[in-house]
């Protein structure tokens, strides 16, 4: 079957092929001035890689805005299906926190690139994706890139007959991958109760936040008050639970650095984004001045966002997202160059099941994982549950302190669309807005 | 043909008044700048000579109150009168547009504006009296003098005298309280290091010009060295001084002097530190008028922290400052200042009292 039959026969892409145009009818790219046109405007899958590829080509994406009870309203989960010309299917995740309807329309922008093409060949479209996007990408095209890389990979894995890990070299620990909960107790009693819980299941390591938002500059009485909440972790967690303290960005350099000086004693398994994440020298500064482990990444795109936090060796830990990142495969890459600078991985996951279910596949595999992130806590929540029901097996809960891999080809479980259904999409939502107390904006 | 002036605009007349506080003796020079049309803005300065007011009287000739930009780069060398300049200018293109400068400049990020009592003493005693003096007229954040050992070198003299001052004030000033603590560029780096080291844990809002500008490499040394914040700027006459600081790691605060950087500038100043995640805290040691722009300025910053004012001590001076700017003005309610809510500055300047506080010519 030539690309021209097939897109023909198939029914609803005629129009994107029209778009993407064939050998005969090559879209025109002259309609700037620029000083050196491309050659040709290969659609993906067709023409130039069809001789080296497979025979399966992608008929259809079809994206979903799914909004659930019990899962915080600025992040509708944002899934991408890929259907394919063998009845294979692709499912993967883009969910953006606030921008729910920006990644929906970035990646139905993608449409072009996706149908008609060979799903095998992921790292090309990646590339295409990432390059072919000119501006290079930020959150939004980050994360929409991530969802239609997840799917390929679904594909893809279930076109070779075996579950991603597998094509990536796993998996490293057959009981599955080390993970963390987050510790919802404040009170000292809460805590050993929480405790109490962790030793029963087997839960290792729990991560907390600070109580407050900061200023740039803070008073002793906030200063003292995080220090405070922070050593009341370590007190009712006990010495041999690990705990990772996240700073979610609200504290400045100078702030943070006053702070986690202090927390060196705690023995911290790691601190999370002490600063925002747009300057790398104001984050290997606070590296510098303390102890504890540093960790950051979850906002950064691609290997090249983080090309310069491994540089100047300002981290610790690399926490890059599924989500965002550019899927599986810019995780996979964002490892392998904190490998060779003895960074580890704790990959960020805070949206929805699937791109959670896609990190755990990259987690098996690479040498420098530590742990992994799902935001869920020691008892079920309602989103669990939810969960439950769409893939009829518990989704990111831990057993003896370690996510279980699936056996099944791909991503590993079966989703459908009548599943989603029930749970339609009530549009986007912004983030939280925080302002301090004189009304100036201030981080959570 | 260039279009006409606008006379509500058009800059006709600039005047400088030179006061003194009573008793602190502090000086500082109000600008009155008038329009075609008679409307009025008010700046503040430090000592202007006759030189500097003639070359800035030239320079404001046949232009309109909104154009600081091209008069500040038609100036070859900088005046000292240049910021009390911009903020007369920015009071009039206030008074111009029916709005505060802060809503001129973008503004308002936020409601009020943190304070910083600037205190004086020479023995803990008397640093002790001034902190529950300011602290009774409403402040919680006061900027204190390193006590002077006159050992340089002497690290633990300093350290152990400086501790006990910290301590004193601490349980004077009681519960809510911060504290910066001024070297005012006097200790040698060996011994700022030193005592930042020493104080990591007391959580002072910073320790303030702990050596001098000169040596950026002690400055930057000091700074990372430990983990106490240090604020720089009252030296740095030139606004491209706070960029180097910024990108060589050694500054947390930065605290551009209004009284050389006027508005304008300090917003410059304020833009770069914003990349590096870095407060400012603007220098201010004059008096009500400044104080009025600065209020200003901080609500038209994401970054501003806290806005340092020097704490009249005594009743005479404070009536002083009340006279020339209202009462309002610099009144602390529980570590805040009030921002200004009329046009321009937001001030109402009393004239008479330039005459009455006029400081007699050198």
């Amino acid at each position: 079957m030539n690309r021209r039959d097939f897109l023909a026969g198939a029914g609803g892409t005629v129009a994107a092929g029209k778009l993407a145009g064939s050998p005969t009818r090559r879209q025109s790219l002259s309609f700037c001035d620029c000083a050196l046109q491309p050659q040709a405007a290969v659609p993906p899958g067709a023409g130039a890689l069809a001789s080296v590829g497979s025979k399966v080509r992608i008929t259809n994406l079809k994206t979903f805005g799914v909004t659930i009870p019990g899962a915080p309203p600025d992040r509708p989960y944002v899934f991408v299906k890929l259907e394919t010309n063998e009845g294979l299917i692709g499912w993967g995740e883009g969910t953006l926190e606030g921008k729910a309807g920006a990644v929906l329309a970035c990646i139905n922008d993608f449409r072009e690139f996706v149908v008609g093409a060979d799903p095998i060949a992921v790292e090309h479209h990646w590339q295409s994706m990432y390059v072919h996007s000119f501006y290079r990408a930020g959150p939004v095209i980050g994360s929409a890139i991530s969802a239609i890389d997840q799917a390929l990979w679904d594909v893809r894995g279930k076109i070779l007959g075996v579950p991603v890990y597998k094509l990536l070299g796993g998996p490293n620990d057959p009981e599955g991958v080390r993970g963390y909960y987050v510790a919802n107790a404040r009170t000292l009693d809460e805590l050993k109760r929480l405790r109490e819980t962790a030793q029963a299941q087997g839960i290792t390591a729990f991560k907390g936040g600070l109580p407050n938002y900061y200023e740039w500059i803070e008073t002793n009485e906030k200063i003292t008050e995080a220090i405070r909440h922070v050593e009341t972790l370590r007190e009712g967690l006990g010495p041999d639970i690990d705990i990772a303290v996240d700073f979610h960005a609200k504290t400045s350099p100078t702030v943070a650095s006053v702070i986690i000086k202090e927390l060196e004693p705690l023995h911290l398994l790691w601190v999370e984004e002490p600063c925002p994440p747009e300057n790398v020298w104001a984050m290997a500064r606070i590296a510098r001045r303390v102890n504890t482990p540093i960790a950051t990444g979850e906002r950064l795109v691609a290997s090249y966002g983080v090309r310069e936090l491994v540089e100047k060796a300002a981290v610790d830990i690399i926490q890059t997202d599924a989500n965002h990142v550019g899927g599986i495969t810019a995780l996979w890459k964002v490892a392998a160059l904190a490998n060779f600078s003895s960074i580890s991985m704790v990959p960020h996951a805070c949206e929805g099941p699937i791109g959670m279910l896609a990190s755990l596949h990259v987690d098996a595999s690479i040498p420098n994982f530590l742990i992994q992130e799902c935001c869920g806590q020691a008892v079920p929540q309602v989103r669990d549950k939810v969960w439950e029901e769409w893939f009829g097996f518990p989704v990111m809960r831990m057993v003896n302190g370690k996510y279980p891999l699936p056996d099944k080809p791909g991503l590993g479980f079966e989703l459908t669309e009548d599943a989603l259904k029930k749970y339609p999409f009530a549009g986007s939502r912004p983030m939280a807005r925080v302002f301090h107390k004189d009304g100036s904006v201030a981080e959570w | 043909m260039p279009a006409p002036l606008n006379p509500r605009l058009e800059m006709v007349a600039l005047d400088a008044f030179p006061v003194r506080e009573p008793v602190s003796k502090r000086a500082y020079t109000c600008l009155r700048l008038r329009t075609r049309s008679g409307a009025v803005g008010y700046g503040e300065c430090s000592r202007l000579s006759p030189v500097d007011l003639a070359v800035l009287r030239g320079a404001v000739q046949g232009k309109e109150a909104s154009s600081f930009e091209s008069i500040r780069r038609g100036l070859t060398a900088s005046s000292a009168g240049l910021a009390g300049l911009d903020m007369a200018m920015l009071d009039l293109v206030g008074k111009f547009t029916n709005a505060p400068v802060y809503q001129v400049l973008g503004g308002p990020t936020r409601n009020q504006a943190r304070a910083l009592a600037r205190l004086e003493g020479e023995t803990d005693n008397g640093v002790v009296l001034a902190v529950a003096q300011a602290r009774a007229a409403g402040h919680r954040a006061f900027l204190i003098p390193v006590p002077a050992t006159h050992s340089p070198n002497h690290s633990a003299t300093l350290v152990n005298a400086t501790r006990q001052r910290l301590d004193r004030v601490r349980s004077a000033a009681g519960e809510g309280s911060d504290f910066v603590l001024d070297a005012a560029g006097k200790l040698t780096p060996g011994d700022a290091s030193s005592l930042a080291a020493a104080l990591e844990r007391s959580h002072l809002l910073w320790l303030d010009e702990p050596c001098r500008l000169s040596n950026l490499t002690a400055a930057y040394r000091i700074a990372s060295e430990n983990v106490t914040p240090v604020g720089f700027g009252r030296f740095a006459t030139e606004a491209g001084v706070f960029q180097n600081l910024l990108r060589n790691d050694a500054i947390d605060v930065v605290r551009p002097d209004l009284a050389l950087h006027g508005i304008t500038q300090s917003r410059r100043i304020a833009a770069v530190s914003e990349p590096y995640y870095v407060a400012v805290a603007p220098f201010h040691d004059g008096g009500p008028i400044a104080t009025a722009a600065a209020l200003n300025l901080a609500a038209s910053l994401p970054n501003f922290f806290i806005q340092q004012v020097p704490f009249a001590a005594d009743e005479q001076d404070r009536r002083m400052r009340a006279r020339l700017a209202g009462d309002a003005t610099e009144t602390v309610k529980d570590g805040f200042l009030q921002l200004p809510r009329g046009p321009g500055l937001g001030i109402s300047v009393n004239e008479a009292a330039f005459t009455e506080y006029r400081e007699s010519e050198p």
